[in-house]
């Protein structure tokens, strides 16, 4: 699939095939897509634990639920765990070395092993982490660009996918998660059983309503020869909701017994 | 004893049949809602709390605004599986559901798979 129809195509899937298993390779390419992503100190800010949703006792897969997170949890055949390290930065001055030696930090931009050595080990990386709550806004940024490439993979792959809560102290305990790492999310995996636009992109606020150019509030002028070109590449979509989508709501209800 | 009929007055009920309506823009007919009023009623009996009273018992006040209590709701979730179980199936279940979550009580039933 092109790119830009990746970012067009991508949704929050909550109703899946529950019958239709997700094929071990589609699960590798999705994470692989993840270790790829941008990254802080080139630092392992995010893990993920692959789950087959079968695999778990229902008595475990109740407790994982939230108010919020229900029936697509028992649809999806497939839970990624992502879960996220504050303290993957302790790596730095060893990692921040090696990306000096393969040539992506440069002398040209004043980087050397002294500098990581003697500056941004011990006064910016060694802050970071003694701070909690900046190790774990630093960590869920960084872990919010993986699991974005992750999500952009499984819609390429074909797959329906989404990020869904839950509750984290069950998640620990069921899957044995050492203490500094936090779940943040599941992503589901599963092959949609609603159409994969969804009833059409979701609304957004209004592009010069969010993006400026040059001083907050001056608007970044929306070029509509742009809007026109994305249109037909497939990255704008016609917005939610599609004229026959509370129809496609409710089949999906009464074929799965939910409630409506 | 409560009744079809009994329940017409309560509030959480005519929210519940707007909001239904206007989600999935429909208008029930008077059979349907009927038929709805009689599921309720019959699950009213069984909890022994009327519509109005089961709402406001699964949410507690706070300065923010009315939170939902869990542990009731998760009382509440069972009481509506052994109802279904006995008393006309998953219908019967999710027309009480239908009635909880239109009064914000988010919940949902194990997909049939």
């Amino acid at each position: 699939m092109e790119f830009k129809q990746v970012i067009g195509l991508r949704r929050s899937i909550r109703y899946y095939q529950p019958y239709r298993p997700v094929e071990r390779e589609k699960v590798q390419i999705v994470l692989e897509a993840a270790r790829l992503s941008s990254r802080a100190v080139n630092a392992d800010f995010v893990q993920a634990i692959v789950v087959d949703r079968d695999a778990l006792p229902a008595e475990d897969r109740e407790s994982l639920k939230t108010p919020t997170t229900t029936a697509q949890l028992d649809l999806a055949p497939v839970w990624i765990f992502w879960l996220i390290d504050p303290t993957a930065p302790r790596i730095g001055q060893s990692s921040l070395k090696q990306l000096v030696d393969v040539g992506a930090l440069t002398p040209s931009h004043g980087w050397s092993h002294a500098y990581v050595e003697n500056v941004v080990w011990p006064q910016v990386l060694q802050p970071i982490l003694a701070d909690g709550g900046t190790a774990a806004l630093v960590a869920a940024v960084e872990a919010g660009l993986a699991i974005n490439q992750a999500l952009l993979a499984a819609v390429d792959e074909g797959l329906g996918t989404q990020l869904t809560a839950l509750n984290a102290a069950h998640a620990s305990r069921i899957l044995g998660i050492p203490e500094h790492l936090i779940p943040i999310w599941i992503q589901l995996l599963g092959y949609s059983a609603e159409h994969i636009e969804a009833g059409g992109q979701r609304p957004r606020s209004p592009f010069e309503q969010i993006y400026f150019d040059g001083r907050y509030g001056t608007p970044y002028e929306r070029d509509e020869e742009v809007v026109e070109r994305l249109r037909a590449d497939g990255m704008l979509m016609t917005e939610a909701p599609y004229p026959w989508r509370k129809e496609e709501l409710r089949a999906l209800s009464r074929m799965f017994g939910l409630p409506e | 004893m409560t009744t079809a009929d009994s329940l017409a007055g309560q509030e959480t009920v005519g929210v519940w049949l707007r909001a239904y309506d206007a989600q999935w823009n429909v208008r029930q007919s008077d059979g349907e809602t009927r038929a709805k009023l009689e599921v309720l009623a019959r699950f009213c009996g069984a909890c022994g709390r009327q519509p109005d009273e089961l709402v406001a018992w699964l949410f507690r006040p706070t300065p923010e605004g009315p939170r939902i209590r869990l542990k009731r709701r998760r009382e509440v979730m069972a009481l509506i599986d052994r109802f279904e179980a006995e008393n006309g199936g998953r219908a019967a279940g999710n027309t009480v559901r239908s009635f909880l979550i239109h009064n914000g009580v988010a919940l949902s039933a194990p997909p049939l798979r």
